[in-house]
């Protein structure tokens, strides 16, 4: 994988997945990204941060933003830079994320009393990756945008 | 027997016109064939012909022009892999003339080169191109399921 130019500057090598929104396919996504990561150099404990990261955000997409409606598309973006690669997840947005939902903290006690227990992905998420970004994806939906830098 | 052809699950890959993203294209789409009980045994054959019509799709069909994508379908329906590896054909594929067997070119008659779509129709129950294609080349290839195994889905 060259570092081609084009006369507007660096070509951005960006692979695209559409997934069904059905659990079981955010390990397709988790497999997609760690191959492009490992080829892009890697180390292992950075790539088993990023499918853990891959793997919520692609969760948190067919759970909520597609409500488990396998006719809608999970859509991942994966683009690989000379230092970073970055990660795009976005849902159809059957059911928007709340702000509150991506910037709170959550405490052990309160999730403890859940029943699913659930609660922690957009956090590992922020704690996994060097730099994540919440926004509305171009369709409408939910799109989290996660970048994790490659250090040699 | 019954068999239900009713579509399971596809998925869709777009990947630019560069040597090295068929490896890339390859672990995903055996991620997903594995996730449907694709039989472990034919896994190779599996890997090896996307690789092969992933390089033909862009060496070929795109000539490595990397801002050209090539476009991976896969799709499953209990009965059957289907994977369709579509270009955006700068040069449309024609079959040689005189095509040269794997064993006739082994033997030092005619290039090496060339032995992709033979090897790719040794390993798949179904393999070729789809005509009249309008978008480039489509090559569509096709495994047959072992109706014994059930889908993880």
């Amino acid at each position: 994988m060259s570092n081609d130019t084009s006369q507007n500057g660096p070509l951005e090598k960006v692979i695209e997945l559409r997934l069904p929104s059905k659990l079981g396919y955010e390990r397709v996504a988790m497999d997609t990204a760690s191959s492009l990561a490992k080829r892009m150099g890697f180390q292992d404990d950075r790539i088993d941060s990023l499918k853990t990261a891959v793997s919520e955000a692609v969760t948190n997409a067919i759970e909520h933003g597609n409500q488990h409606d396998s006719a809608m598309k999970v859509v991942v973006l994966l683009t690989a830079r000379d230092d970073e690669l970055i990660v795009s997840v976005a849902d159809q947005g059957r059911k928007p994320l709340s702000q509150n939902c991506t910037t709170k903290i959550p405490h052990l006690e309160e999730i403890m009393e859940q029943p699913d227990k659930g609660g922690w992905g957009i956090w590992l998420i922020r704690e996994l990756m060097d730099e994540v970004e919440f926004t509305t994806a171009p369709s409408g939906g939910n799109q989290v945008r996660m970048v994790i830098h490659l250090e040699r | 027997m019954n068999i239900n052809t009713t579509l399971i699950a596809s998925m869709d890959i777009s990947f630019p016109s560069e040597l090295g993203y068929e490896i890339i294209v390859r672990d995903a789409v055996e991620s997903f064939a594995h996730r449907h009980g694709f039989a472990p045994e034919r896994l190779e054959d599996l890997r090896t012909s996307l690789c092969e019509a992933c390089i033909n799709a862009i060496e070929h069909g795109n000539q490595c022009v990397a801002h050209m994508r090539v476009d991976v379908r896969c799709q499953y329906d209990r009965k059957q892999f289907q994977i369709e590896i579509q270009d955006q054909g700068i040069r449309p594929f024609s079959p040689p003339e005189r095509p040269y067997s794997i064993a006739e070119k082994l033997a030092g008659v005619g290039t090496l080169r060339g032995m992709g779509l033979q090897i790719i129709a040794h390993l798949t129950d179904e393999s070729g191109f789809l005509e009249n294609d309008e978008r480039g080349n489509c090559f569509r290839m096709v495994f047959y399921c072992d109706l014994d195994r059930t889908s993880r889905y």
